[in-house]
């Protein structure tokens, strides 16, 4: 399970639904684009600004044309709806990435690794 | 056709260039610009034609980009990017309206597109063209973003500094400051000790930071060096009476 080296943007995935979005690495689904074309493909990434990185695209633009690509990157802003997958279970999906983030955080037994935030909202 | 206005000339960026592939052509709306150098630079991404006009786009613009290899879409393996801005250049046939609007006349809904394609020479270059272009892409998160909470900003994020404030570092204060936090009764031993001092340190030089008389006028923060004009004397090997 891989997660962003970076602490800031470890918090914002923590704190918001893109920490579900970036589960959904190595899963096939559909991003829908602000511009309404859509992009089917394997998530290869997703960062915490929701930066999107798909692999293997079926492409569809706005006037309906439908192109291959091999590789897609869709900035945040411009990401409309992503569409869960039916076989991803969402609760667990987000629980397993909460994980991650504490396996680095804690690194080394608790209160001996890296004390990003005092204050842990959860469990 | 004609010159493309939007075509400028500029030097190579120098700083930041991620990828450089030169061998490259660019092509807007299906119509070549020619072949030059694109550099994927972390401030923005520029391509110069190999006369010595380009042009550059802006992170912030680009709304995605990708690596084509579908020769049924486009008959050359190649970068494609798609901007959200308009360039002017002749009639585009790749980017139609809905319904035959024209894209000068559209209100908000539809917003401006130009689709450019750099195809490089050298095709197995596509996957670190794409790469590094996703590298300054993270580099410039869309600031106008409403759900982003900016509370991640500051203090918060530097862990080492959270370390330290809970740690015991003294703090240093300017001469002023440091004044108000003594009682009046070590202000009083202040004033004598610095006095000792001042007798002590002969006419012929000024200490750093210990206020004489002189430099009391002169300066504003005793931490400061005494820049003032050292009495002949000091280094010859006159005899200094301590």
């Amino acid at each position: 399970m891989e997660v962003s080296h970076s602490v800031k943007e470890r918090t914002i995935a923590e704190n918001s639904l893109v920490i579900l979005l970036q589960g959904l690495r190595g899963h096939v689904t559909t991003v829908d684009l602000r511009d309404e074309s859509t992009a089917t493909g394997r998530v290869t990434n997703v960062d915490a600004f929701m930066n999107v990185r798909l692999a293997e695209v079926t492409f569809t633009d706005r006037q309906g044309t439908v192109s291959c690509l091999d590789e897609l990157f869709v900035t945040g802003r411009n990401v409309r709806y992503v569409h869960i997958p039916d076989e991803v279970d969402i609760r667990a999906t987000i629980e397993q990435q909460l994980q991650a983030i504490h396996r680095v955080r804690y690194f080394g037994g608790r209160d001996k690794g890296r004390k990003e935030f005092p204050r842990v909202k959860h469990k | 056709g004609g010159a493309m206005s939007f075509l400028k000339r500029f030097p190579p960026p120098a700083e930041g260039v991620r990828h450089r592939q030169p061998d490259t052509e660019a092509v807007l709306a299906g119509r070549s610009l020619g072949a030059g150098t694109l550099y994927i630079a972390e401030s923005r991404l520029s391509w110069l034609e190999n006369s010595g006009v380009g042009f550059s786009l802006d992170y912030p613009t680009i709304s995605l980009h990708a690596v084509s290899r579908d020769l049924s879409a486009y008959p050359c393996e190649h970068l494609y990017v798609m901007v959200n801005a308009k360039f002017e250049e002749a009639e585009t046939k790749e980017a139609p309206m809905a319904e035959g609007e024209e894209e000068e006349d559209s209100d908000d809904d539809v917003e401006p597109i130009a689709e450019f394609r750099f195809v490089p020479s050298d095709k197995s270059a596509l996957e670190a063209m794409f790469s590094a272009m996703c590298e300054c892409q993270a580099l410039h998160p869309d600031p106008d973003d409403e759900d982003s909470d900016n509370d991640y900003e500051g203090e918060e994020y530097d862990v080492e500094a959270r370390e330290l404030e809970q740690g015991d570092i003294p703090s240093f204060y300017t001469y002023e400051e440091g004044l108000s936090h003594l009682t009046a009764e070590g202000q009083a031993t202040l004033e004598r000790l610095e006095g000792m001092l001042a007798q002590s340190v002969s006419s012929q030089y000024n200490m750093a930071g210990v206020r004489t008389e002189d430099s009391i006028r002169e300066f504003e923060d005793g931490m400061e060096v005494d820049m003032a004009p050292v009495v002949a004397g000091q280094f010859e090997d006159a005899e200094v009476d301590h």
